[in-house]
């Protein structure tokens, strides 16, 4: 019960308090602590924890592959995946390199002109200054996942009378070396898979502001039209939409508004024509054509939309939601709430 | 005024005057006004708590999506298919995933009491095993340890869209009847909400990131809007200390408004030049 219950909530409270008290007491050591170890520890633990993760999940894909459970096949990719993943990270570097030395004069420009052809380098001249200033020979700038792979380039080579090295990219470094098989892996299956979720966003995104737009009360109707004016402020089309297309849509929308006190059909068509032609009369006595009100801009108004009620809605949420985070740390800072530790 | 409020009144500007006393020696030099929001809120909290214990009875307005729970459960019950559970994917240093947490244990006692089958892919390992040892603790209470078993919380990967794709890809294989989203989302957060209305699930949802509110609402059938959710524990236990928290929280939004409004007055009378103090000032130290 101790070590279950009351150690780490004793936990818990200690810390929270002295996190909370470390922002506000004048000493180094607190707020190094609060600052700097405390999120440092978060990460150690975290890092140490993603074995309990990796673990979990092989163990749970194998058990699906071994009793042939429904749509097992995946399962394999998964386990493979992970134990491709594993050897080119932990035991395959894939990342050799070439370092050409004892370059002379004469081959200086037949290398760099081939270095640059093959490896489809931009300027011939930087890799010639590179080779002739390189001290401790001239690191060729293509990582070779095999050891094969950078053999058959330095036949290429071969026949020019210079000393040639293959070295490997330092474990760890390794990683980051564009062209190992770590870095071919990220980028050319990972980053595409990610990529492609996050593209169905787009789709996701579609079909959601759908069904928010489909007009069936007066607050779907106001999402819509703001939508839409929103949607056409960003474009450049919208700063093409005249003032006086504003201006009839006004009037639309007021008379959207009104239809259901107006019960008669004529008395209402007449009000919206002649609000129509009153509001363009107006506009064209006055010389909106040169210089329409800012009011009649579709990027005016969608500036505004999303300046002021868009940022005030916004707020208003995150006011709500910090007091929230504030009153929930609060209950845990003093040990009200226990529900995290499962009473 | 009662007693107790005097007391605290009292109190707290006892400690905020004995702040202001070390305010650059002791303390951290310009934060007693910080320090004194910090006090009047934890006071405000506290005080409401002591009333509540002390028997006050406290009115919380019904939320939809939190009675919704059992009927989501239920349902899943009567079609014979599992819950889903996303509790996000940020780790346990995020007080929405706490949260979450906090709603997986009730969600998992009502799967107990139902018998219904409970998943819970997660995407950090912490969390993984806090969400282990809060199902155990729920079908514990609810008189089935032996529905329990710890692979119910599995993990799938930190990636977010990796997650992203391993959680959609349970929802087309397994069809869940009732899908909850409750903790810190980001950009995942539609794609799992689209992919669970397209399979006919019903859904719950709740988080503490304000953009991505809007595309649970558009998504799911239940919505735990800002404070609504944090305010769940306090809600389904009906603890009165955990009521009284709730009550102060309102009553420190008022106070926030009435700061607002107080702060617009006077900053619009220093900038017409009629006070020479601008009251802005106080808030950027």
């Amino acid at each position: 019960m101790f070590l279950k219950r009351h150690m780490p909530l004793f936990i818990v409270i200690s810390i929270g308090l002295l996190t909370l008290f470390g922002h506000f007491i004048n000493n180094t050591t607190i707020q190094n602590f609060v600052d700097n170890d405390a999120t440092q520890w978060f990460d150690i633990i975290a890092s140490f924890a993603i074995f309990l993760g990796a673990l979990n999940m092989l163990k749970l894909q194998m058990l699906k592959i071994i009793r042939k459970q429904n749509n097992w096949q995946y399962s394999t990719l998964a386990v493979l995946g992970f134990v491709v993943a594993i050897f080119a990270g932990f035991f395959y570097r894939g990342a050799n390199y070439i370092v050409v030395s004892n370059v002379n004069e004469i081959n200086l420009l037949p290398i760099s002109e081939l270095l640059t052809d093959e490896l489809h380098l931009e300027n011939q001249n930087t890799v010639m200054s590179n080779i002739s200033d390189a001290e401790d020979g001239y690191e060729i700038p293509k990582i070779f996942m095999t050891q094969s792979g950078a053999e058959a380039f330095m036949e290429k080579l071969d026949k020019f009378d210079v000393n040639m090295e293959i070295k490997s990219k330092k474990w760890g470094v390794h990683l980051q070396a564009k062209g190992s098989l770590f870095s071919w892996i990220f980028f050319n299956i990972f980053t595409p898979l990610s990529s492609t979720m996050f593209a169905l966003l787009a789709f996701f995104v579609a079909s959601a502001s759908y069904r928010a737009f489909r007009i069936r009360n007066f607050e779907a109707t106001l999402l819509l039209v703001s939508g839409i004016i929103l949607m056409l402020g960003r474009v450049p089309i919208g700063e093409l939409i005249p003032w006086w297309v504003v201006a009839i849509l006004i009037v639309f929308g007021v008379g959207a508004i009104s239809a259901p006190w107006i019960k008669d059909k004529k008395i209402f068509f007449g009000l919206v024509v002649g609000g129509i032609v009153l509001f363009l009369g107006v506009g064209f006595a006055m010389g909106w054509n040169q210089s329409p009100p800012q009011i009649l801009l579709i990027p005016v108004i969608q500036d505004w939309i999303f300046d002021y009620p868009t940022t005030a809605g916004s707020r208003a949420l995150m006011i709500g939601i910090a007091l929230g985070i504030v009153a929930t740390s609060f209950r845990i800072i003093v040990g009200i709430e226990r529900s995290f530790l499962g009473e | 005024m009662n007693k107790k409020l005097a007391i605290a009144v009292i109190l707290y500007f006892t400690v905020v005057g004995l702040y202001y006393l070390g305010d650059g020696s002791v303390f951290v030099d310009h934060t007693t006004f910080k320090f004194g929001v910090v006090a009047l809120v934890s006071f405000t909290l506290y005080y409401y708590i002591d009333r509540a214990r002390s028997g006050e009875e406290i009115y919380l307005r019904p939320i939809a999506g939190l009675k919704a729970i059992e009927e989501a459960v239920g349902r899943a019950t009567e079609m014979g298919k599992s819950v889903l559970f996303v509790p996000g994917i940020s780790d346990m240093d995020q007080v929405e995933t706490v949260s979450g947490l906090i709603l997986l244990g009730h969600v998992a006692e009502t799967t107990a009491k139902y018998e219904a089958g409970l998943n819970v892919p997660v995407s950090k390992s912490i969390v993984m095993e806090a969400g282990r040892e809060t199902c155990r603790e729920s079908y514990l209470r609810a008189g089935r340890p032996d529905l329990y078993y710890d692979d119910m919380v599995h993990y799938l990967t930190d990636d977010q869209f990796a997650y992203a794709a391993g959680v959609n890809g349970i929802m087309v294989r397994e069809k869940p009847a009732a899908c909850f989203y409750l903790g810190k989302f980001y950009a995942e957060s539609l794609i799992l909400a689209e992919t669970g209305n397209s399979i006919g699930a019903i859904q719950i949802a709740g988080t503490g990131s304000p953009s991505q509110i809007p595309f649970f609402v558009t998504a799911c059938d239940y919505t735990l809007i800002g404070e609504e959710f944090f305010t769940a524990s306090a809600y389904l236990s009906k603890k009165p200390e955990l009521l009284g928290s709730i009550k102060g929280q309102d009553i420190v939004k008022g106070l926030v408004m009435a700061a607002m409004v107080i702060t617009f007055i006077f900053h619009g009378l220093f900038q017409f030049g009629w006070v020479d103090f601008d009251i802005v000032t106080l808030f950027g130290n």
